[in-house]
Formats: structure tokens, C-alpha cells, sequence
């Protein structure tokens, strides 16, 4: 029995042991992903706390079919979705700002040099409805179809949004590159 | 755009990959405490079905060794000196000699009875039966006597009419005789009881962020009330099992929330609720199209329709109250066990046992001049839930089969009417039942 089914039975028997071992084991990277789906640290961190009780509570549903990472990283999404759909849903997105595709912007910066944490501040500066939509269609791979029942928004309004967002994370990547090139060069 | 949105995508994509950030100290303890609080109703669940097995058998088990041990034991007259008010068990071949007797009136003196001839001598008799014709003389004595005449059934006595100056013989052909303990179970077995109590209802919230702090402290308890039917089985005689049907009512009212009436013509909503309230016990959807839900200094509610967009005073609605009421109603179905600590004119029994409840009615409204005002339902409600309660109850005997019952009950919910993010809440209630009963 590999060492991570002999942990999720533990878990599953209620051994306290073994459910402090798999938050110890996955805990960073999760949190990681609760910062990138969050505007500030107290939200990452409920987002990290409540999806933690949803993995043990669902635990007896894992079919050991798959990646066990992914499959607690669908679950933390999911959470930091329940959370953003409370608090904006009702915004009604797709009514707001219907935008025009933006203009190209020069895109041969370099990129070298930016770090993870880097791009993480920059994505967190997204406004929420676009860090919602970026991190779901370019990190994780859904669909603008998925993303648009899933956010609760049309088709169109997750494309929007989606090219909306990439137009402001190019401009900070820019920026960004250029100040450390700067503070680099001094 | 497409290319250079993808190498963007990429750049996160690869960027962010396998990037790890250590959580803030004490989200493990956060974690730990709701899970371990959550599977706490299990263990509760186990350790009321374990008890109530070992409770079932052991009344079973005293039941049937009390009754092996009262079987006669070869001679029709099992007659048992040393029980000092020993009952007869069966009738006399003239009951109408006894029908009049109150208790304690018919004595009878046993030395100089026989177990061979059945037989025994009466002297000194100096109280009679009704009929004159077949007078028994008594005597005093303190040694025998028949306690209860409800329990004297079939042929028993016979008088032989050999009444010799103060001297009869009576022959006991069958004679049995039984504790009163024993014949007393025989009789009123079952009973009926109607009860009905206002009841305080709270919860038990251990959620710590401070969303749940916040709802907690703007939700105040209303007084509920719970009433129904029910029959208990005595299965020894001071054990009885009670089941029923009850119909509880509970509410709580959430302060904070300014209601308006007459947003109908401004709502472009369709088909789907303008607001969404969170409330410790679920989230308030609102059904009634015509009704402006604004929060008073929280953002407990979710709306499209907020502050900066819709000011309802500028739109002239009219305001109806500045707190909802949760309404709440199941109908319950109890198993508990009595143990009846003092069983005299006025019996004290130990209540305990658990209740499934169904969810039957759900409503949310406010209130205007009295009355009520719609404003939808709370979404996410356990449509089941298991509650155990546990009660000292009081009863008066008016007669051998009616009685007056007071029971004041503390219930608690094992699992919470609806689970909110990050907040376990356990419901619990305290009530005075009172009611009458009618054994038979």
C-alpha cells in the first residue's frame, strides 16, 4: 500500500496523526493556490481552512482513480469559487462592461528574471471577476464554457474578461520587468 | 492577441507551477477542532445505540428473571408467609362478597393453615363481608391481608359455611399469591399522554471566523412552542418505553436587516431571488419580488441591488421593520425510556431519549403593524435532523388511570439544521411539557 493511501485510511479511521500529515504534506501549495484565487491573505486563508474540512470530509469519496493532488486542488478551487460566488454573483458580470477587444500591445518583453512570487502579487492585483476567469481558463484549463457556469457569467463575458485580464497582467508583467531591470542595472 | 495571450497563460501557468507558500500558524488548529467536531455526533450516535442495546437487554433479562421466579412452585397454594401483604390473584367464587371491601378492609389471620388440605382457620373474627348469609369473621392481625381487590381474579375462596362461634374455615382450593410488585405490572400497561410547552429555543456555535461571530451576535432566539401525542409501555415497573408524534414550532429573529416594500417595479431580476442574507442557520433567499433587503452596517447580504446602485429611499419605498424572523417546524418522532424514580400519588420519572425530526415548514418573514410580511425561505436546511433529549418529569395521580404530567425537557440537536461555511451550530431547547395521561 503506497504511503499516501496508508495516510488517507488513517484519515478516514479519524487518526489525528495521519490528518495533520496530509495538512503538513499539501498545505503550502494549497495555500498557494488560495492566494492566487484571493485579494488579501485573511480570504486565502478561510479559502485554506474550509476546503482542508471539505478534503476530510470527503475523503471516503476519493476513489484512488488519479492524482490525489489534483484532486484536493479541484476541491480548494471549488471552495475559493463557493466564496467568490457569494460575494459576487449577484454583481450580475456579464451586465457591467461588456468591453472591446484591446489593442495589441508590444509583446516582446523579456520576461526573464520574474519569479513565482512575483506573478503572484501581479495576478492578485486582478480585479476579482478577471483573476477568477484568468486563473481558471489559463491555469487551470476549464473551458469558457465551464468558466461561465461555474462563475455564474455568459460565454462572452468570461472571453471578455479573460482578454480583459491578460491585457492588465502584460502591462504589470512589463512594468515589473522593466523596474527590476532598473533596480538590477543600479 | 491569441499568441501573445497564450504566452502570458504560460508564463502564470509555468511560473506558478508547484509554487509553495507556508499557510499562517493556527489554520491546522482551525481545521482540526471542526473536523474533530464534526465527527463528534457520530461517536454520540454510537455510544446512544450501544446504551440503548445494553439498556433493552438488561430489562429484558430482569424482566424475565422476575418472572421465573414468581412461577409457583408445585403446590396450588404457593402461599408465602413472609410477604406481609401478599394479593390474590384470582376471584372468589362470590365476588359480590368482595366487590364492596376497600382496601385494606378484607384481613384474615393464617396460623393454622395447612398446605395439604388447603385448608386454613379463621378466629376471632370480628369484621364481615357484605353478604350475611356467608360472613367471614376476621381477626386483626397484621400478618396477611389483601391489598388491592382489582387483582383478585378467578375461584379462589371458597367459605364452607362451617362458622363455628368465632371459628370459620375456609378453603383455598387454588391459592396464589402473587407481590403486590408483580401484579401491579399486570394491570395499565399502556398509556396515552397529551402534552404541550412553550420552549426556549438557542444553539451552540463553535465556529471561529469572524463571519460567524458577526451573525451569531445579531440573531436573538424567539419563544417557540412544541406539543403532540404520545403512548408509553411499561416493561417493568418502574421502566416504561414512550413513543409519539409532536409537532415543534422554532424561530429566531436577525436583527440588522432593514426591510422595504414596493421594489417590484424596480427589480429586473428573473425567475431568481434579488437577496441572499446568511444567517447561522442557512442563507435567506427572498421569494417575495417586492420586498429591498439592506444591511445595517454588515455585509451579510448579497445582492446585485446594493447601496451604490439602489438607494430605496430615493426611490420611495416604504419601510416595513428593521429585523426578519426565521420560522422553522418539524414534526418529531421520540423514543425515550422513563425510569420512574418515585411512584407514589405524586411520580417523579427520569426522561431520556432521542428524536427524528422532519422538516415540514420553512419561512422567513418580517412584520408590520403586527402583521406578517413574506419574505421567502431559508435554502440549505437538513431536511432530517436526530435531536436527544433528557427530562424530569412530574406526575400527579387524579385516579388509578388519570393523571396530570408536568416535564421540563432540554433537548439538543445532534447535527445542526443546516451547516454554514466555517460555523458549526447546534441547536439546543428547553421546555416545560405539561399535559394529562390516561393509563389502560
Amino acid at each position: 500500500m503506497s504511503e499516501i493511501k496508508k495516510i488517507i485510511k488513517g484519515c478516514l479511521a479519524g487518526n489525528r496523526r495521519d490528518q495533520e500529515l496530509l495538512y503538513r504534506r499539501h498545505a503550502a501549495r494549497l495555500y498557494a493556490v488560495c492566494l492566487q484565487y484571493s485579494g488579501n491573505d485573511e480570504e486565502a486563508r478561510d479559502i485554506l481552512q474550509e476546503g482542508f474540512i471539505k478534503i476530510f470530509e470527503k475523503l471516503d469519496n476519493y476513489k484512488h482513480e488519479g492524482s490525489f493532488e489534483g484532486w484536493i486542488r479541484r476541491i480548494t478551487v471549488n471552495t475559493a469559487l463557493e466564496k467568490f460566488r457569494k460575494r459576487h454573483s449577484l454583481y450580475r458580470v456579464d451586465d457591467i462592461d461588456m468591453i472591446q477587444e484591446p489593442d495589441a500591445e508590444p509583446d516582446n518583453q523579456d520576461y526573464a528574471g520574474l519569479e513565482a512570487n512575483d506573478l503572484l502579487e501581479i495576478i492578485r492585483e486582478l480585479p476579482t471577476k478577471y483573476r477568477m476567469v484568468f486563473n481558471l481558463y489559463a491555469i487551470e484549463g476549464y473551458s469558457h464554457k465551464e468558466i461561465s457556469k461555474m462563475v455564474n457569467i455568459s460565454e462572452g463575458t468570461s472571453k471578455s474578461n479573460l482578454s480583459r485580464a491578460r491585457v492588465i497582467l502584460q502591462r504589470r508583467v512589463g512594468s515589473y520587468t522593466g523596474i527590476k531591470k532598473k533596480v538590477a542595472n543600479e | 492577441m491569441n499568441e501573445k495571450g497564450a504566452n502570458i497563460d504560460l508564463l502564470f501557468r509555468n511560473g506558478l507551477k508547484d509554487f509553495e507558500v507556508l499557510p499562517p500558524p493556527g489554520v491546522w488548529d482551525g481545521i482540526h477542532s471542526a473536523v474533530k467536531t464534526k465527527s463528534r455526533p457520530v461517536i454520540l450516535l454510537r455510544v446512544a445505540a450501544v446504551t440503548a442495546i445494553l439498556l433493552t437487554v438488561s430489562f429484558l433479562t430482569y424482566r424475565l428473571s422476575r418472572e421465573i421466579s414468581n412461577i409457583p412452585s408445585g403446590s396450588p397454594m404457593a402461599f408465602n408467609v413472609a410477604v406481609p401483604f401478599p394479593v390474590i390473584s384470582q376471584q372468589l367464587e362470590n365476588p359480590q362478597n368482595l366487590t364492596s371491601l376497600k382496601t385494606n378492609q378484607f384481613k384474615f389471620f393464617p396460623n393454622g393453615l395447612t398446605e395439604n388440605d388447603n385448608t386454613g382457620t379463621i378466629s376471632q373474627g370480628i369484621e364481615t363481608i357484605a353478604s350475611p348469609e356467608q360472613s367471614i369473621y376476621l381477626q386483626e392481625s397484621k400478618s396477611l391481608s389483601i391489598t388491592n381487590r382489582e387483582t383478585i381474579r378467578g375461584p379462589l375462596l371458597t367459605p364452607l359455611n362451617t362458622f363455628q362461634g368465632n371459628t370459620i374455615q375456609i378453603k383455598y382450593p387454588d391459592l396464589q399469591y402473587i407481590p403486590e410488585e408483580i401484579a401491579s405490572k399486570l394491570q395499565n400497561r399502556w398509556s396515552i399522554a397529551a402534552m404541550a410547552s412553550p420552549t426556549y429555543y438557542s444553539s451552540f456555535n463553535s465556529g471561529s471566523d469572524e463571519l460567524s461571530k458577526q451573525l451569531t451576535a445579531s440573531e436573538q432566539s424567539l419563544i417557540s412552542y412544541s406539543g403532540g401525542v404520545s403512548f408509553a409501555y411499561k416493561i417493568s415497573k418502574r421502566f416504561s418505553i414512550q413513543s409519539g408524534l409532536y409537532y415543534s414550532s422554532l424561530g429566531q429573529k436577525v436583527d440588522g436587516i432593514s426591510s422595504f416594500s414596493g421594489f417590484q417595479p424596480y427589480s429586473n431580476t428573473k425567475g431568481d431571488h434579488n437577496f441572499e442574507v446568511l444567517t447561522t442557520n442557512g442563507t435567506v433567499y427572498t421569494n417575495n419580488p417586492d420586498v429591498f433587503l439592506s444591511a445595517d452596517g454588515s455585509d451579510r447580504i448579497l445582492t446585485a441591488y446594493t447601496n451604490d446602485v439602489f438607494d430605496p429611499k430615493k426611490a420611495s419605498l416604504q419601510p416595513i421593520n428593521n429585523s426578519l424572523n426565521q420560522n422553522f417546524s418539524y414534526l418529531e418522532l421520540p423514543v425515550f425510556v422513563r425510569y420512574k424514580i418515585v411512584d407514589k400519588t405524586i411520580g417523579i420519572n427520569l426522561i431520556g431519549g432521542l428524536s427524528y425530526n422532519m422538516l415540514v415548514n420553512n419561512t422567513v418573514y418580517t412584520t408590520i403593524d403586527g402583521n406578517r410580511y413574506s419574505v421567502g425561505k431559508t435554502e440549505g436546511l437538513n431536511p432530517l435532523s436526530l435531536s436527544s433529549s433528557l427530562g424530569m418529569g412530574m406526575e400527579y395521580n387524579l385516579s388509578g388511570k388519570l393523571s396530570l404530567n408536568l416535564e421540563p425537557t432540554f433537548r439538543y440537536y445532534l447535527n445542526p439544521f443546516s451547516v454554514t461555511t466555517g460555523s458549526l451550530v447546534h441547536p439546543y431547547s428547553f421546555g416545560i411539557f405539561s399535559g394529562v395521561s390516561y393509563k389502560f
